[in-house]
């Protein structure tokens, strides 16, 4: 336990980064209309596929117009 | 000129709307700096996840901190490079797909202008993303494995814009003569491919070869002098970029006409 704390110490940056970049994913779901593919499978790729899904998300997951 | 202002503004809009200035600059620093940090905390991290039996030894490698900013840096020319061709595929082939080239290249714009205001969009995007990235990075490295003077930071930034710039021109390249996204990335992704399996090949033959300019730059990093083959790189790499945007635009032209 102590150690898994002294780890989150030390790699709090890259938690938060990711953090930050999930919840810039969900917004940008949110706002989205259409998706490629069914939209609530594009949901649990952002939350569930760390770091790689809200990247995937962003670059072919939403359709333009 | 102020056709150029406006193409320019629409681009950055879009990546905008894309929410591109958000998320890239985030996925940038995530990939530098991810690297550096590991191998800093890999002794803690082996603790924490256990299954060692008692008593192991390890020898860390002892990183410098020229060699964790080459890690950054081999990041970036991984990953990066790929989300940039994967962002800038479709700057032009989409457009065309869409429909929206034709619209804008109705009237009279100037064709070069057009790819111009395009590559000087994604470049600008591009650039600040990497420059907060390798911020970050250089405040990890500098915390953590020893200094990297300013100077240095500065050069290695100015040097490996260079690349990325080659990598942005040789997308738009590729874009000026197909409407097919996917195809754009296949061909940038190949001929980055093939020019480093050449390199790799005749690596000592061709010392001021473009993807050599990484190795050049680690050089500079470890000694902190500026190698003469460090600026033969990077001259070619500038003429590179001026031909790549001049075949563009004649390109672009022949295939629209």
């Amino acid at each position: 336990m102590e150690q898994a704390l002294e780890l989150i110490k030390l790699l709090w940056p890259l938690i938060l980064l990711q953090f930050i970049l999930t919840i810039a994913a969900l917004i940008a779901w949110y706002r989205t209309e259409e998706t490629k593919g069914e939209k609530w499978v594009w949901l649990l790729i952002i939350l569930f596929a760390n770091t790689i899904g809200p990247i995937l998300f962003f670059i072919i997951g939403r359709r333009d117009r | 000129m102020s056709v150029f202002v406006t193409i320019f503004k629409k681009e950055c809009l879009e990546s905008w709307r894309q929410f591109s200035w958000f998320w890239v600059p985030i996925v940038f620093i995530l990939l530098a700096i991810m690297d550096p940090l590991t191998t800093y905390y890999m002794p803690t991290l082996l603790d924490a996840v256990g299954g060692l039996p008692e008593g192991t030894i390890f020898e860390m490698p002892d990183v410098t901190a020229a060699e964790a900013m080459m890690m950054s840096l081999s990041q970036m020319s991984m990953f990066g490079v790929l989300i940039i061709i994967l962002l800038t595929m479709g700057t032009i082939a989409g457009e065309r797909k869409s429909g929206v080239a034709e619209l804008i290249l109705v009237k009279p714009v100037n064709h070069s202008l057009y790819i111009t205001a395009k590559w000087l969009a994604k470049l600008i995007l591009f650039l600040s993303a990497f420059f907060i990235a390798m911020l970050f990075s250089w405040y990890y490295i500098n915390l953590l494995f020893g200094t990297i003077t300013f100077t240095d930071w500065f050069y290695m930034m100015i040097f490996y814009s260079l690349w990325i710039g080659f990598v942005i021109s040789l997308t738009i390249f590729y874009n000026t003569f197909s409407n097919k996204p996917g195809l754009v990335a296949a061909k940038t992704v190949g001929t980055l491919v093939i020019m480093s399996l050449f390199n790799s090949i005749l690596f000592h033959r061709l010392l001021w070869f473009p993807n050599n300019l990484s190795a050049h730059i680690g050089q500079m990093l470890n000694e902190g002098s500026l190698s003469q083959d460090l600026w033969a790189t990077a001259i070619i790499l500038v003429l590179l970029n001026g031909l790549l945007l001049l075949f563009s635009f004649a390109t672009f032209r022949k295939s629209t006409h």
